[in-house]
Formats: C-alpha cells, structure tokens, sequence
C-alpha cells in the first residue's frame, strides 16, 4: 500500500495493466473499465482480488476442520460428547465459533485498511470497503462451515480440507474464465466468488448474491449438524 | 401427559437397573464383528467388572453404552433412558473415563476440569476438591506436561465430579502406580455403598476380582459368562516357579487338585495352580528345603485356556 502514491501518478500502469492477456486480467479480477491508479482500484488488484481471499479461506477452512474432524482425530471429541451435549449443539457451537474467528480477522483488516487510507491517499469509500469486507467475511464463513460440515458427516480430517479448498479453486477458476470459456458461463452460478461479485470494493456490495452465499453457509451447516447423529464417532 | 401417565413413566425409571442391554450387536463396515448380541444387566448399587483380552469388545460395549457409536442391531439403556433415543437423558447420569483418554493438552488440569464441567452446566468445587486431594492430581500446570499417570488422575476426577449414578471405566487404573490403585479401589467401594453404580472393563482379573460384586467375561464379541466373582476366583490360576535347595519329585505337587506341571527340571519346578489351592500348595512346598518361590497370576487368556478345557475334559 505504501507504494499506491507512486503509481497514482503513472496512467502508464493502466495502459500496462491494460495490455495484459484477457485470461490474467479475468483471474485476478481485474474488472472491464477499472482503474489501478484509482485507490479502490489499486487494492483491488493488490488485496482484494486474490492476496486477502487467500488468506481467508486458509484460515477459514483450517479453522473449520480442526475444529470437528481435527479434534476428532486427536481423540477430544470421545470425552466431550460422552457429556450429555447434543452433538448437533457441539456443531453448531463451533460454526459460531468458527464464524466468530473469521469475522474478527476480516473486521481487522478493514479497520487496518481504514486507518491507512489518509496516510497513502487511497481515497475509498467506507460504504464501499464495508462491503467489500462483508463479502470477504461471506467467503470465509462458507469455506469454513463446509469444512466444519463436512468433518460433522465423515471422520475425516483430510475430506475436511479437500472439500472446501476444491470448493475454492473450482469457484475461482470458474468465476475467472467463465467469460473466456463459454462452456463454463452456465456454471458461474456456483461460484461464490461470482455470486459475491467481482470487486465490491469499486461496485459496491452485491447484496443479492451475499445473501445467497450466507444462506447456502447455513444450509451446509444445518446439514452436517444434523447428519453428524447419524454415524459414529471414530475411537481415539 | 396425565399425571398418571408420567408417574407411571417415573416409577419405571427408578427401578430399572443401571446397565441393560437387549440383543447388543455391533459391526464395523460390514465385515468385523465387534459385539455380538449383548445381553446384559447392571443392577444399581453393584460394581460389575467386565472382563476380557483386548480386542475382545470391551470397549465397544462401552462406546455403544456412551453414545459414541449407534449399535447395528439390539438396544442398551441406562435407568431405562435409550442410548440412542434418549442420549441427552442417559448420558446426564453418567460419568465416563474412556479406556484411551485424550484431554486439552494447552490447557492446565484445573482450566481442563471447569470446561468440562461447564459442559454439565454446574461444577461441584467442595467435591472436585476432594477428589483432587485423594488422587493427588497436579492442577496447575499444563497438560502436556502431565505424565500418563497424572492424566489418568484428571480423567478419573472429572468421571466423578458430578456425583453421578453410574460410573463407566475403562481400564481406569492403566498407568497408575499400586497406591493409586488402592486408592481408586477404595473410592469404587464407596460409590456402590452410597447406592451408585460402578461398570468397570479390564483385562485383568486380579484388578477386578478384587473390587467387583460380579463379573461379565467377554471374548470375540459374545458374553461367555456372567458370574459372581467368588466363583472366578476359584478359575483365578497362578504360575509358581519354585526353586528347591535340591531335586525333588513333582509328583505330590501333581497330585493336588488343579494344578499341573509345566516343568521340572533339576531343582526348580513350574506349575499352575488355582487361587483355592495355593495352601495346599505351600505346605507339600514346605516338605523340602526351599531357596526360591515365585506366584504370577496368570493372564486372562489362559484362564479361558483353562475354562475351555476343563470343559472339554468333562465330555
């Protein structure tokens, strides 16, 4: 971020970035008609596009499958649910928790980002950066629940962080090439990062597709409390 | 609910006993069979002692009984309350110690035993106390640091922090040293006279045989037999190797009832001896002049070696 008031300054970077291939453009979300020497344009590329989605969806899918599936490895989850817990309340317990971790770290990085903004000069809207940061939160909240999800259904740590990283890569290579492969747009519905839109940072958030995602979170989580009755615990 | 009804319901649950299960089966994907048509009854008040080699079920019976694992076929419930359709009910009334016990290792004995008790809703501080002083359970430092033994203590702790009617071990006195033992023994007694209920699995007939009112010996899933343990201890074998200041004839010794030579060679002779036998045994001993004596108590698998064979003799 330091360096954004040295390119503000440069309209060469955009004719750079304009040049780019189609295909990179697309992946990094790199929207038709933004602009990298505008502050919201500039994180997007820099932050927002791929760095801070990344790192969310790290922690988020670590955060949700060590919680069922990595505490049931280790051989935790034998004592606590011997408790009279409901095994669908000890999910849903730590989807919140999960959901909790996730937001605080997303709510962290918009404040550090909003303190900054006067040093460099981004010049954002908060609205804007409130959104983006809610979409951010949305991402993270269904990778980690599906995570959390998946681990409630099958004793597996390794399912646990395969379904939900899949889940991720394929919506980002989806979201990335479905307007280069036409094969691909009718699939673009599926991607969360689609739904969540491609820069609400300089659109402003998509409510709309936002709310679809938080909804599907709360399906896949319903559905892995309530599949976790069904089957056994695995012995420590 | 008429009142009726529901007193009804009430009265079922205070008499039905601790432990009951009805045709208990269980079977890993498809093909191990764990457990196989349990039939079982704990009354209140009792220690039973279920017993068995590993690998035998022991375990799973108990998984089956927490609610851990759902059972392929048949049922099991605790005061009457289903395991399966009732978990929440049956559960409440349990304290559990799981035969391969894994805590929070960041976190410190006393932070370990409040989360759990959070889990119940209430902590009972005066008892926990108690029962932290008895085991000697060090509370403040971490987990991780803790011996097996001294994890064993904690777990042993929070199986009895809430006073509950029925106390499930499984294996509970692995790792802890013989004072311990007594100690934990001491502390079974106790609960069965205050009324409560103790279910106890071990592979070791001398740790139960001790403590327990009756026992229930299962191997490759089925109940073999359910027996008071009197009756046991008369199967309970002894290996003795005496070691003698000179040859002598195992003749005698092979004369007494039950015990076999395994082996006499020079001055030193092997035998097996039931527990009932061990006077007799001393006294043809004491003919001869002795430099050594040596009684193991045989392990489990060659006690069923034995039952079996006596079996088998008496075609």
């Amino acid at each position: 971020m330091a360096i954004f008031p040295s390119i503000e300054s440069s309209p060469e970077f955009d004719k750079l970035i304009e040049n780019y291939p189609d295909v990179l453009k697309s992946l990094f979300g790199i929207a038709e008609g933004s602009s990298i020497t505008s502050g919201a344009g500039y994180l997007d590329v820099e932050l927002f596009s791929l760095m801070l989605p990344l790192l969310v969806l790290v922690l988020a899918i670590g955060s949700g499958a060590r919680t069922f599936a990595g505490e049931e490895d280790a051989g935790r989850l034998e004592l606590v649910l011997s408790y009279p817990v409901r095994r669908r309340d000890a999910v849903l317990a730590k989807g919140a928790a999960v959901a909790a971790e996730i937001v605080l770290v997303c709510a962290a990085a918009g404040l550090a980002i909003a303190l900054l903004d006067p040093l460099v000069g981004l010049d954002l809207s908060f609205g804007h950066l409130g959104g983006a940061i809610l979409s951010l939160a949305a991402l993270g909240v269904l990778h980690g629940w599906t995570a959390l999800a998946v681990g409630a259904t099958a004793p597996s740590r390794a399912l646990a962080i395969g379904v939900p990283a899949s889940v991720a890569v394929a919506g980002y290579l989806v979201n990335g090439l479905h307007e280069l492969a036409g094969w691909l747009d009718p699939f673009r519905f599926l991607s969360p990062f689609w739904l969540l839109g491609s820069s609400p940072l300089q659109g402003g958030i998509d409510a709309w597709g936002t709310f679809v995602v938080f909804a599907v979170s709360i399906a896949v989580l319903a559905a892995g409390s309530l599949l976790v009755e069904r089957r056994d615990l695995e012995a420590p | 609910m008429p009142e009726r009804v529901a007193s009804t319901i009430a009265a079922e649950m205070a008499e039905s006993p601790a432990v009951e299960t009805v045709g208990l089966s269980k079977t890993y994907e498809g093909r191990v069979h764990a457990l196989i048509g349990l039939d079982l009854r704990v009354e209140r008040g009792e220690v039973f002692g279920y017993l068995g080699p590993n690998g035998a079920g022991k375990s799973t019976t108990i998984r089956l009984l927490m609610g851990l694992i759902h059972p392929t076929s048949g049922s099991a419930a605790l005061f009457g309350a289903d395991t399966r359709t009732k978990g929440l009910t049956s559960r409440r009334s349990v304290g559990y110690l799981p035969g391969d016990l894994r805590l929070a290792d960041r976190l410190t004995g006393r932070e370990q035993l409040e989360s759990l008790a959070r889990l119940r809703g209430s902590l009972d501080a005066p008892l926990r106390d108690e029962l932290c002083e008895r085991l000697d359970v060090e509370l403040d430092r971490p987990i991780r640091q803790l011996s097996k033994g001294n994890r064993q203590k904690l777990g042993l702790v929070q199986a009895f922090m809430h006073r509950p009617q029925l106390v499930v071990l499984d294996e509970p006195t692995a790792g802890l040293d013989p004072l311990l033992q007594g100690e934990v023994r001491l502390l079974l007694r106790e609960t069965v006279e205050d009324g409560r209920t103790v279910f106890l699995s071990s592979h070791s007939l001398d740790e139960v045989q001790h403590v327990a009112d009756r026992v229930g010996i299962i191997r490759s899933g089925r109940l073999v037999d359910v027996d008071a343990v009197e009756s046991l201890r008369e199967r309970s074998l002894r290996h003795v190797t005496i070691t003698f200041a000179e040859p002598v004839d195992p003749g005698p010794f092979a004369a007494l009832d039950g015990v076999r030579v395994t082996g006499a060679e020079n001055s030193v002779l092997k035998l097996s001896a039931p527990e009932t036998t061990m006077d007799a045994l001393v006294k043809v001993t004491a003919h001869h002049p002795v430099v050594d004596l040596v009684s193991q108590p045989a392990d489990l698998e060659e006690i069923f070696l034995e039952l079996y064979r006596e079996v088998g003799d008496g075609r």
